[in-house]
């Protein structure tokens, strides 16, 4: 087993949270958890993540998008794996009149729809955790 | 109760005073105006449920009246009052938004009539119109009523069930894996319930043309055959395909045609009886690819054609046979026209039917 890989989950709803952390943690990952955009933010700033979990829709508006497109704005985090959770698929087309389904925030991301089976949620998490080592490594 | 209220607009007083005395005992607020100008003026603050014009009157005519009332809101309902109830008067009032005519002189009865009548049509439009603010309402917020309200709380128990199954994977009978997988698979359904409601309702399908990539039909249909399999093995239906060699390349969103293709054959499975064939045709066109579903199923009523491709449709077998929610095809369609194609259906009742998906080609 090679060193624990630590992701962080933003995403407002805890039940949700619970269930993909549980998911998570038996595949030995470290999970760490922020109900909020600012906490997440805050989580971020504080620690270094191989990969971030992000609800794209969090309270009344999309500001898992902001988070989105501040990381991809910024240097530190650019490189930082997403894997945006989304409810509705669509959601993106609303929220980006014109716009890509899958916008591609940062570097490397994926996009998955809520409920997410545990099969699919492992294979995007590890894909995308070694999709940005191999990026790195270039 | 709000009260209702009459707006008479005429020159001559004994008509106006002769209106109050049958409908002011009847219980209607009335105000009356002596001429076009005093009375349109009086329109926005008395805000009348029904108003009487008459034609013919000193200043502005009836007609321009009843143009500027329509002018105002179209949904005011006005009868008009005239001394030359000749036809083609009548006709051209009713032309300028007029709702009927009151020939002078009047009884009180006839006047208590039309009143009635056209406190009637008030009624009815203001309903119509709250219906149609209604639906627009629930039409904007039901992505977000659905997707927060609905599909956030399903999903996380979706997702508690995966997380249980995983954790209990060892720990359970094979009995109570059989329970949790029903659990999961009632609320997969309903869950793709409300995604087709959203997307029926609340999504622009038109969206898709954004992101159009040439698409390779073969690899459309094989995935859709992909999803149908399993239906089709449960109850013993062959699924055959014939696609056609070198077929042009389609202009389009893989996702929603490989949901259109896999729709048409999860229809034709659902409607056909154990042990029969689906047949798959895919072939080039002059102008495109012409894609046929062919079942030997159930088939559709004459009758029932032109509404299938329309939301909620349900073929009369639906109910004995498979459940659904009877948006599958006017999904499909969307998704189709969304294409610049077309869908259409051949079908004898007791046979089986044809669908057909027309897509253009690339250019």
């Amino acid at each position: 087993m090679s060193e624990q890989k630590q992701l962080l989950i933003i995403d407002d709803d805890p039940d949700f949270v619970e269930g993909i952390k549980s998911i998570l943690v038996k595949a030995s990952y470290k999970v760490d958890v922020a109900y909020n955009p600012k906490d997440g933010w805050a989580a971020l700033e504080g620690k270094k993540y191989d990969l971030l979990l992000l609800d794209v829709m969090m309270g009344r508006g999309a500001e898992g998008i902001m988070i989105a497109r501040k990381l991809g704005k910024d240097a530190k985090f650019r490189e930082l794996p997403v894997l945006i959770i989304t409810s509705i698929r669509e959601q993106m087309a609303f929220l980006f009149p014109g716009g890509a389904v899958h916008p591609n925030f940062v570097n490397v991301d994926e996009l998955v729809e809520k409920p997410v089976e545990p099969k699919l949620l492992l294979d995007k998490v590890s894909t995308l955790i070694k999709t940005a080592e191999a990026k790195k490594k270039k | 109760m709000q009260e209702t209220k009459i707006l008479i607009i005429d020159d001559e007083e004994v008509v106006l005073d002769s209106c109050k005395l049958v409908l002011e005992p009847a219980g209607f607020k009335i105000a009356t105006a002596g001429n076009g100008t005093v009375g349109l003026g009086m329109v926005r603050e008395f805000d009348p449920d029904l108003i009487f014009v008459d034609l013919k009157m000193p200043g502005i005519s009836g007609f321009d009246v009843l143009e500027r009332l329509r002018a105002m809101d179209p949904n005011r309902v006005a009868i008009v009052i005239t001394g030359y109830a000749t036809v083609s008067s009548a006709v051209d009032a009713m032309k300028r938004g007029a709702y009927d005519f009151l020939p002078k002189p009047f009884t009180p009865d006839e006047l208590r009539l039309i009143t009635n009548r056209g406190l009637e049509k008030h009624r009815l439009v203001q309903e119509a119109v709250a219906l149609r603010r209604e639906k627009e309402m629930l039409r904007e917020n039901f992505a977000a009523i659905v997707s927060h309200e609905l599909k956030s709380p399903l999903s996380a128990l979706q997702q508690f069930l995966f997380a249980l199954a995983a954790d209990l994977d060892e720990k359970m009978s094979e009995e109570q894996k059989a329970r949790l997988e029903r659990m999961k698979g009632r609320l997969d359904d309903l869950l793709k319930l409300i995604h087709t409601w959203l997307r029926v309702f609340s999504v622009d399908v038109n969206k898709i043309k954004e992101q159009f990539q040439p698409v390779v039909i073969s690899t459309i249909i094989a995935r859709a055959i992909e999803n149908v399999l399993p239906h089709a093995t449960r109850k013993n239906i062959e699924l055959s395909s014939t696609v056609g060699e070198s077929l042009p390349i389609v202009s389009g969103d893989a996702v929603s045609l490989i949901e259109v293709v896999g729709n048409i054959l999860n229809n034709a499975v659902k409607y056909s009886q154990p042990e029969t064939t689906v047949r798959l045709t895919a072939e080039a066109a002059s102008d495109g690819v012409v894609i046929s579903v062919v079942d030997a199923g159930v088939g559709i009523a004459k009758e029932d054609l032109p509404f299938i491709f329309g939301d909620f449709y349900r073929g009369k077998g639906a109910a004995q046979m498979e459940s659904g929610c009877g948006l599958g095809l006017a999904i499909s369609r969307r998704i189709v026209e969304a294409h610049g194609g077309s869908v259409s259906v051949e079908s004898e009742p007791g046979k089986g039917s044809k669908f057909t998906i027309r897509l253009p080609a690339k250019t």
